[in-house]
């Protein structure tokens, strides 16, 4: 696809997130599985093993684990900016589980789109950027016409 | 950080700004460089050919522009109507005398890119043949641009002193007979 | 043996023809009239739009420059200098900034682009005075005689 129809945005992060301190964007997760089905046994397996580590490793972010019938097993991220992510790990291991919940919780929570440019600033400009004035000596009066009339 | 609010700066920026140029005594090809120039907003650090980013040029006295050589008799500018036998030619006097203003906006016309900006860049050009301009006009300027030439004296503007402390290159004898 | 191919064999809808002619058509969806839609039409498109896209990508660098010299040009004249000389200057000041850092300067920093136009001018000076002056050096110097080459 061409880079003139897909969506696009600057380089940015949450209100300069890390700059200071760094606040986890992630805010609510919830492990959606079934307790019977097929694809969930990996999400089983994570409940057992992992998500407690994960929870107290993670203390900004609330881990709910929902047991519910349903085909496809999926994580439901939610973020402090009000975005919504879903990830399904129906037939997904233990290990690829954790890493997809490990992502999750790094990201910003900004839609995944096009990054224009790889550098981006607030403000271009320190000195003040260039107008018609910058490097012109004032001329106040000083234009010919207008000095002969008052003449 | 700057004093601007971004608004504001984004004001100051694209400011368009007034020129003045005085074509009295000067080649019009040299001000017609200036003034395109100008007009396509190529003397600004901010240049984009889309942007239009122009400023506007005044160009007073076009009636007292000098041509050098032999150009106001020679230098023909034709033009065709579109009907058969519509081919026109004149000379630069003939259409000087028809249009002060005509040379100079030809000229500019011919140096500016071919595009479609070129008539909305040939609207910010105001060319008057004599030195006395519009009040709404004088308000805007805001620079008058140095001439390109510099104007050379006229014999009678010389003193009686200085012309005789010119060199002379042979000195006529009392006794000389001035036919 | 594990065959990992066929969980995707099983999810693949539809005849394989059908996909081919989506991944055409996927290129063509923003453009105007039947190609965007007919896979005849839309493949020669697809095709001219990707010979364009190839071509333009170094024509886009050189385009790039040239805007940036033009508009380091508009800059430089605005202190009295040429294009040419600030270049030439900078260089034997061996101060290594391109043109498109040079640009920014110019629009963003005014007051560090004058300075490096000064600093250009000062070489200049310097190197009239080396060709044609007394051998002297001048007060307030600014650089030295570097030969980059």
């Amino acid at each position: 696809m061409t880079a003139r129809g897909t969506s696009s945005r600057f380089l940015r992060s949450v209100l300069q997130n890390g700059v200071g301190r760094y606040v986890c964007q992630l805010k609510r997760v919830s492990l959606i599985f079934s307790k019977n089905g097929q694809g969930s046994l990996g999400a089983r397996e994570f409940i057992e093993d992992g998500v407690v580590d994960f929870a107290r490793k993670n203390p900004g972010v609330v881990v709910y684990v929902s047991p519910q019938p349903v085909q496809v097993a999926k994580i439901v991220a939610e973020y402090l900016n009000g975005s919504v992510r879903e990830e399904t790990v129906n037939k997904k291991t233990t290990q690829e589980i954790g890493e997809i919940l490990g992502q999750l919780a790094n990201q910003s929570g900004l839609d995944i789109i096009r990054i224009r440019k790889p550098f981006h600033t607030d403000s271009p400009s320190i000195q003040g950027q260039w107008h018609p004035f910058v490097n012109r000596p004032s001329t106040l009066g000083m234009i010919r016409p207008q000095d002969r009339q008052p003449e | 950080m700057s004093s601007f609010s971004r608004s504001a700066q984004q004001w100051a920026t694209f400011a368009r700004s007034w020129y003045l140029i005085d074509a009295r005594m000067q080649p019009p090809g040299k001000i017609s460089t200036m003034c395109s120039i100008r007009l396509q907003g190529k003397h600004k650090p901010i240049y984009h050919a889309l942007s239009d980013c122009g400023d506007h040029v005044v160009i007073m006295n076009t009636r007292h522009i000098a041509f050098s050589g032999n150009k106001w008799e020679q230098k023909v500018y034709s033009s065709h109507t579109g009907y058969p036998g519509g081919f026109k030619q004149v000379t630069a006097v003939q259409l000087h005398q028809k249009d002060p203003r005509a040379i100079i906006k030809l000229a500019v016309y011919g140096m500016l890119p071919r595009n479609l900006l070129r008539r909305t860049m040939m609207q910010r050009l105001h060319l008057f043949p004599d030195d006395d301009l519009p009040e709404d006009i004088l308000k805007n300027l805001t620079e008058e641009l140095p001439q390109p030439r510099r104007i050379p004296r006229k014999l009678s503007e010389y003193t009686q002193e200085e012309r005789d402390a010119f060199p002379g290159i042979w000195v006529p004898p009392e006794d000389f007979r001035m036919k | 043996m594990v065959f990992l191919t066929i969980a995707c064999w099983i999810r693949s809808r539809g005849p394989d023809r059908w996909w081919r002619v989506q991944e055409v058509l996927k290129h063509a969806r923003h453009f105007r009239g039947r190609k965007n839609r007919c896979f005849t039409l839309a493949v020669r498109a697809v095709r001219r739009a990707f010979v364009y896209a190839t071509k333009a990508r170094p024509k886009k660098r050189r385009l790039m420059r040239r805007l940036w010299i033009s508009r380091i040009a508009a800059g430089t004249r605005e202190h009295g200098m040429k294009y040419p000389v600030l270049i030439s200057n900078l260089v034997k000041t061996n101060v290594q900034v391109n043109r498109r850092m040079l640009c920014d300067l110019a629009v963003t920093e005014p007051r560090t682009f004058q300075s490096l136009v000064a600093l250009a001018k000062a070489r200049r000076e310097e190197g009239f005075r080396a060709a044609l002056g007394d051998g002297k050096e001048p007060p307030g110097i600014f650089s030295r005689i570097v030969h980059s080459h």
